[in-house]
């Protein structure tokens, strides 16, 4: 709208099986135009540090110093769909961050939560991201639980670029038990963390076909398994508005044991018109009469217009565990406006 | 006729999508325009482009129409215009999109460039430029931009960035497994991610209730390998939650499965299909499988379970109750027991 302030709101509106609709972000930011203050306020997703995402109504602070320095300051009310409330819910916590010299920022988070007057969620977090060279990005998180003391959840990424390759190492730590809010019975359940150490390694083997590889091992409970996928992708063109994928995935973790297999094919027909397929076929280990293989399809048809209207319709069948045999129809009628 | 309007949809549905292959689609006959030969030739860049030496922000492209051609071209060798095939059309789009989005004059950049074109535009020799615009790593060359790096404001050339919906050639690409790995590399740079996607980047997946508008419901005929929640996810829900506890609570609230649930008769009640294996509460030592895998993955259990629901643990864990102490090793807890919820559920009025 302005250099000082723009707004934005996103709300849906459906019929099934009745009449709904909800406002998932109608915010408001205002912020010196040299980016050393920032007001936000409003319905917003709050993300920041090592706090992990909460969709709030409620308002944010946050100021910037030239040398790198960063607070942030939120507080406000969790979201409840559909305009509910809850008393005594709230949220409030911040941020302060430090930029060290150009290739580091250094970051230690706060949040206390409550709900219905009681704390649900009350943690100390620490994050950093570092490149210490142009060819090495490393980032890390870790959230501290102070109401039953311990790691909540904590990650670690470092990825490398080099040649036609991108090799990426990761590891993470969650404890479920500690992600659920305190208030929660299931919070009191023990210290069970489920850890897992992987790679991940993408290969552009031709100008249009990428292969991308990954493989982790993990811990769930004290079992040990792991999970790997492959996934390929051809595109048809230069812009990648056409484009063929195949996808393989194997995964044998605790009493999760299926292997998978998905394609997808991109078409433009010209005129505005594109055609579209996703296949996937997964089969479990273990499928306990539910049928030995879970089959889903999909093909849609999609039209974009010059005036900026899309519309699209599909059609969508599958076999799960629930249903023997299901479509569905699906139609999408839209228009984007952008106010100047 | 069910069948044959079925059939009928399909052989429309298989037909469309051979029709680049079968040639129904009219090829596109445009070219990347002959820069290198025009300049080889000796003609000036202000020859075609007239007027965008001294161009300022809001002026038209400058870019070349028929009768400039036929300036020189005096006998073209056939009557349709110039720019249908001469020039690619995505790249004219890509000089529209630059005008709609950056603050940028060419007349204040003649004195630096000493009027050489070339200099920003390098793409111009190359045979199949993918655009004409220069790279941000030639205007950084001279534009250091130091004092706005730090604050992440772009303002100072980009109007709104986050309008723009297009990624930078020579920025952050989100490569990789971008989907597992994007909280950790947002945790420390949130303004960074800020500076190109808006609110509902983050809306749209980490809401409440944002089931209708997850990028799978509503964009279901963009059929990217990525995506959690893509192709049969509902098959796969229950196994993609064992295989990484906690992995769901990460986006979604504790009692987010039961509207699903309760619609496909799938939970607690009488009527309804349990989703529990034999053997999950036994009578007896152990109790059976559930508290194994209720401590391995706490959330999934509160996914139905949870709220009013406690209560159904609570029956049996109660203290002195048949179940036993719920608690397993490495629980700690600085709750008072007697007041505060959950402690108070089991441990109250003195238990």
């Amino acid at each position: 709208m302005q250099p000082w302030v723009d707004a934005e709101a996103l709300v849906w509106g459906g019929a099934k099986p009745s009449v709904t609709g909800d406002v998932l972000v109608l915010a408001l930011r205002l912020r010196d135009p040299k980016g050393h203050a920032e007001v936000r306020g409003g319905r917003f997703v709050l993300a920041t540090g090592a706090i992990r995402p909460v969709q709030m109504d409620g308002a944010e602070v946050t100021l910037r110093a030239p040398w790198g320095s960063a607070l942030e300051s939120f507080g406000g009310t969790p979201v409840v769909p559909r305009f509910g409330a809850r008393p005594y819910d709230w949220l409030a916590g911040g941020r302060v961050s430090e930029k060290v010299g150009v290739h580091a920022i250094l970051g230690v988070s706060y949040l206390q939560r409550r709900a219905d007057g009681e704390i649900s969620d009350h943690e100390l977090g620490a994050d950093a991201a570092f490149a210490p060279a142009r060819w090495l990005d490393v980032a890390a998180f870790g959230a501290y639980d102070l109401t039953s003391p311990g790691i909540a959840d904590a990650r670690v990424s470092a990825a490398s670029r080099f040649d036609k390759f991108r090799v990426e190492v990761f590891a993470s730590e969650l404890s479920p038990g500690r992600l659920l809010p305190a208030t929660s019975l299931f919070s009191v359940l023990g210290d069970f963390p489920s850890e897992t150490v992987g790679g991940t390694v993408k290969w552009l083997a031709a100008p249009r076909l990428d292969v991308l590889a990954s493989g982790a091992g993990q811990d769930v409970g004290g079992g040990l398994g792991g999970n790997g996928w492959l996934r390929a992708t051809l595109r048809l063109d230069d812009r990648g508005e056409g484009n063929l994928g195949l996808e393989l995935r194997r995964v044998d973790v605790s009493t999760a044991e299926w292997t998978g297999i998905r394609g997808v094919a991109a078409l433009p027909l010209g005129h505005g018109l594109r055609f579209s397929t996703e296949v996937e076929v997964v089969v479990p280990d273990h499928p306990v009469g539910n049928g030995i293989a879970w089959p889903w399809g999909l093909m849609a048809l999609a039209y974009r217009s010059r005036s900026g209207w899309e519309a699209a319709g599909a059609v969508e069948a599958s076999s799960t565990p629930l249903h023997a045999y299901e479509t569905n129809a699906l139609v999408r009628l839209s228009r984007r406006w952008e106010a100047p | 006729m069910r069948r044959s309007l079925t059939f009928l949809i399909f052989a429309a549905l298989a037909l469309a999508a051979c029709a680049g292959v079968l040639g129904i689609r009219p090829h596109d006959q445009s070219h990347p325009f002959e820069h290198r030969a025009h300049a080889t030739h000796g003609v000036n860049c202000v020859d075609c482009h007239q007027g965008v030496a001294t161009a300022g922000d809001i002026e038209p492209l400058h870019l070349p129409t028929d009768a400039s051609c036929r300036g020189c071209h005096q006998k073209p060798h056939d009557q349709h215009s110039c720019l249908g095939c001469h020039g690619a059309q995505y790249v004219r789009e890509g000089a529209k999109l630059a005008r709609e989005h950056l603050r940028f004059e060419h007349r204040a950049h003649q004195s630096a460039t000493h009027g050489d074109c070339v200099r920003c535009h390098q793409a111009v020799a190359e045979e199949h430029p993918e655009t004409l615009r220069p790279k941000m790593a030639t205007c950084f060359g001279c534009h250091e931009h130091r004092d706005e790096w730090p604050l992440r404001t772009c303002d100072s050339c980009h109007k709104d960035l986050s309008a723009e919906d297009t990624p930078p050639t020579s920025h952050l690409i989100h490569d990789g497994d971008w989907l597992r790995e994007h909280g950790v590399r947002a945790a420390g740079a949130r303004d960074l991610c800020a500076s190109c996607h808006s609110e509902r980047s983050c809306a749209g997946c980490h809401g409440v209730g944002t089931v209708p508008a997850l990028p799978a419901m509503l964009a279901f005929d963009e059929v990217p390998l990525s995506g959690l929640h893509r192709a049969g996810f509902v098959a796969r829900h229950s196994m993609e939650a064992r295989a990484d506890p906690g992995l769901c609570t990460t986006c979604h609230s504790e009692d987010s499965c039961q509207g699903c649930h309760n619609r496909e008769h799938v939970g607690p009640t009488t009527t309804s299909r349990s989703p529990h294996p034999p053997g999950w509460i036994t009578t007896g030592a152990g109790g059976g499988d559930h508290g194994v895998q209720a401590r391995i993955d706490p959330s999934s259990c509160a996914g139905c379970h949870g709220g009013a629901g406690e209560q159904l643990c609570v029956g049996c864990h109660r203290v002195g109750g048949p179940g036993g102490t719920p608690h397993g090793p490495g629980f700690r807890s600085n709750r008072n027991k007697t007041h505060d919820l959950p402690c108070r559920m089991c441990h109250g009025a003195g238990l």
